[in-house]
């Protein structure tokens, strides 16, 4: 018996129906992103960062001292890991599956993300490329600012349904949308 | 109003991101008599006023911190990661 398998996203069932046309507050799913953890070994912290940076097409998380995400959403997790190959002084673990990319932006993004993290998100206080965790609707997330008024979160897998519904009440005053994206 | 911690790693934080893992002790020497043992599991002193405490930064970085804090008046004096004091006493 042959069985075909497909990638089903967890939040398929929370986006069906959505409005396919997208508000100037948007909240994007990304379907299949890249994501790996890294942490590297004691007295490794900087030579692994700057091996990280040094990637290309795969942006770099900030989580602890010596411990990063790197989130890629041009290439799939295999290519990323074989990119990578071995990295001296640190471990990584493939987590695509395991956590789930939300991509939010629109002008309001600052007071829908107020109601949902403690952290001062203020253009000068959280830079561009800044990333750090944080608790998101009481869950431990980590948070980066993408761009002016973008925001990416990634939060554990079986968390995302309910971050997911806590962010779209959140935005609900500001007309958030919702819908999968490629990349 | 929130209580805030400014974890060495992740900057000023409300006190809901973190877990209170109890009195910061240091740990007796594995051959240190049963008195020591029993005083470091389980008697603690529960003071009034200044107090340091193992702090986890379960919501952020996940790190253990000392946080040196007074109980009674709320004010944090410092802040430090685990490890950092650990690696001193080295």
């Amino acid at each position: 018996m042959s069985l075909t398998l497909y990638h089903r996203h967890v939040l398929e069932d929370y986006l069906a129906g959505s409005e396919a046309k997208a508000n100037p507050n948007h909240l994007a799913v990304i379907r299949r992103p890249a994501i790996f953890s890294v942490l590297a070994h004691r007295g490794h912290e900087a030579s692994v960062k700057e091996t990280l940076t040094s990637t290309d097409g795969a942006l770099l998380r900030d989580c602890a001292p010596g411990e990063w995400l790197l989130v890629s959403t041009a290439s799939g997790a295999a290519v990323v890991e074989n990119l990578l190959g071995e990295i001296a002084g640190a471990s990584l673990a493939d987590q695509s599956d395991g956590r789930v990319l939300l991509r939010i932006c629109g002008p309001n993004v600052r007071k829908i993300l107020a109601k949902c993290v403690a952290v001062d998100l203020h253009p000068d206080a959280f830079s561009i490329g800044s990333s750090a965790n944080m608790l998101c609707c009481h869950v431990t997330a980590n948070l980066a600012r993408s761009g002016a008024d973008a925001f990416e979160i990634i939060v554990p897998r079986s968390f995302a349904g309910s971050v997911f519904e806590e962010v779209m009440e959140m935005g609900r005053e500001f007309a958030l949308t919702a819908a999968f994206a490629e990349g | 109003m929130a209580s805030l911690i400014t974890c060495p790693h992740c900057g000023t934080r409300p006190k809901e991101e973190f877990s209170i893992r109890g009195t910061a002790l240091s740990r007796p020497h594995p051959t240190a008599s049963e008195e020591d043992w029993h005083a470091y599991v389980y008697l603690r002193e529960n003071p009034k006023g200044r107090y340091q405490e193992y702090w986890h930064h379960a919501g952020g970085c996940r790190r253990f911190l000392i946080v040196d804090r007074d109980n009674v008046t709320h004010d944090v004096f410092s802040v430090v990661d685990a490890a950092a004091i650990g690696r001193l006493s080295e």
